[in-house]
């Protein structure tokens, strides 16, 4: 193998290239970091009895005039509207049942949040006669009677102040609901940081092995012809 | 550009990965085991690329260089863009598994019909003027056929076509503009440095 001096630098200067074309494929990854795209993510909560959505991209990036369709349990369509300019969407509850978000941004994007009626069914009759289905059912005869005896305590406290149950529970939810506002759009901000420094090296540590691996089966064709 | 889960019919998703199947079955074909390396680097650039965000137009929107692809791989593009899709859909949860073949299929395609409208005049040496250009057209059209393509899925699923396809694009079109710089740069640095990785086939090195 003899090769002239201009061949060989020519070598060393296109294996500089691949290296600086792969660095500036870096660089335009990670000098951007925080903006990442394309993916749509809807949050749902519920606030007494009217339920908040946020929607936004991957990165952050508010969806405006997304559609918000709600379903209930069995898919049929109970909603229908559109996220304002800060992704927002908000709805009273209409009906007591599992929800199902969805939501439907342009190009194909759509991502789905379930609410369980769990929540909804604590909150969608606080008003009267309240039914506290939702809370944890203790199955022992002993722990049945404690919950009992807590529930006469409890009667008879709101009798001493001079309120219903029902009233006590509106006023703690409705105090419940302004404390927790901050955290719940904290979490909503919190639902998807995009994708970590760790994704994308692991991605391109994937396609770096599949090079290697059709190297590898090449090599070994290459092995055999020569014999 | 990546269409996500649930969005599209089941018989848009069969034939989108059928079509996929078929295109990665020419370009593995075509792969020479020299061009191994060259598929896998700007599959990464592939994969990266989805992260760099353009804040600009409408929607949210990033870059796609299938251009790029196009231009340097032909029908190598499909598995180099199945690779880098199929790790942004594992990854980022960009698009989504059963969507994987709609989406291939939209990226790669135009990338292979860009390839034959403008890689002639990338693969021969032409002027500096007219090579520029074609790269820049090579990119902007790649983007733009895809979007129409996204939009032609959307609409195979009951979309109307016009005005989705028109959103795809209009949100694009920043895009095209940055992606036709950006590629025409980088062909115009291979040019110089690199030429043989334009040139598609590998010379073979005199063996003495």
């Amino acid at each position: 193998m003899c090769q002239s001096p201009y061949r060989e630098s020519n070598r060393t200067r296109g294996r500089q290239a691949v290296v600086c074309f792969l660095f500036i494929a870096l660089g335009l990854g990670f000098g951007v970091f925080p903006a990442w795209a394309h993916k749509v993510t809807i949050f749902a909560w519920v606030e007494g009895d009217t339920v908040y959505t946020q929607s936004k991209f991957s990165g952050g990036k508010k969806v405006k005039k997304g559609t918000i369709v709600v379903y209930d349990k069995e898919g049929n369509q109970l909603l229908e509207g559109k996220t304002d300019d800060k992704g927002a969407f908000s709805f009273k509850v209409p009906k007591k049942t599992t929800l199902k978000v969805a939501l439907k941004a342009s190009m194909g994007h759509f991502a789905e949040w379930t609410i369980p009626e769990k929540e909804i069914a604590g909150v969608a009759d606080s008003a009267g006669s309240r039914t506290r289905g939702g809370d944890v059912q203790v199955p022992t005869q002993q722990a049945a009677s404690l919950t009992e005896q807590k529930a006469t305590d409890e009667d008879s406290v709101a009798k001493a102040v001079g309120l219903s149950r029902g009233e006590i529970q509106t006023l703690i939810d409705g105090s419940l609901d302004r404390k927790l506002a901050p955290v719940l759009t904290m979490l909503s901000e919190a639902v998807d940081s995009g994708p970590s420094m760790s994704d994308v090296i692991g991605g391109i540590g994937y396609i770096v092995g599949l090079v290697g691996v059709g190297l590898y089966f090449t090599a070994r064709d290459k092995r055999k012809d020569a014999r | 550009m990546h269409i996500s889960e649930g969005v599209l019919s089941p018989t848009v998703l069969i034939a989108g990965a059928a079509l996929t199947t078929a295109g990665v079955a020419a370009g593995l074909r075509k792969l020479d085991n020299r061009e191994i390396p060259s598929t896998g680097i700007l599959s990464a650039a592939f994969f990266v690329a989805s992260l760099v965000h353009v804040p600009i137009g409408p929607a949210s929107v990033h870059l796609v260089m299938n251009g790029l692809l196009g231009l340097i791989l032909g029908w190598k593009a499909f598995p180099a863009i199945l690779v880098g899709l199929g790790l942004q859909t594992l990854l980022f949860q960009y698009g989504g598994l059963t969507s994987l073949g709609v989406n291939t299929l939209n990226m790669a395609l135009p990338a292979v019909i860009c390839y034959y409208v403008f890689g002639w005049a990338v693969r021969t040496r032409t002027r500096i003027f007219v090579f520029t250009g074609m790269a820049f057209g090579c990119a902007f059209c790649a983007v733009l056929i895809s979007g129409i393509m996204v939009g032609f899925s959307l609409y195979l699923t009951g979309e109307a076509f016009l005005p989705a396809a028109k959103v795809v694009v209009v949100a694009h079109f920043p895009i095209m503009v940055i992606e036709g710089i950006l590629t025409a740069a980088c062909a115009l640095f291979l040019r110089r440095v690199k030429p043989e990785l334009l040139e598609g086939l590998y010379v073979p090195e005199p063996i003495s």
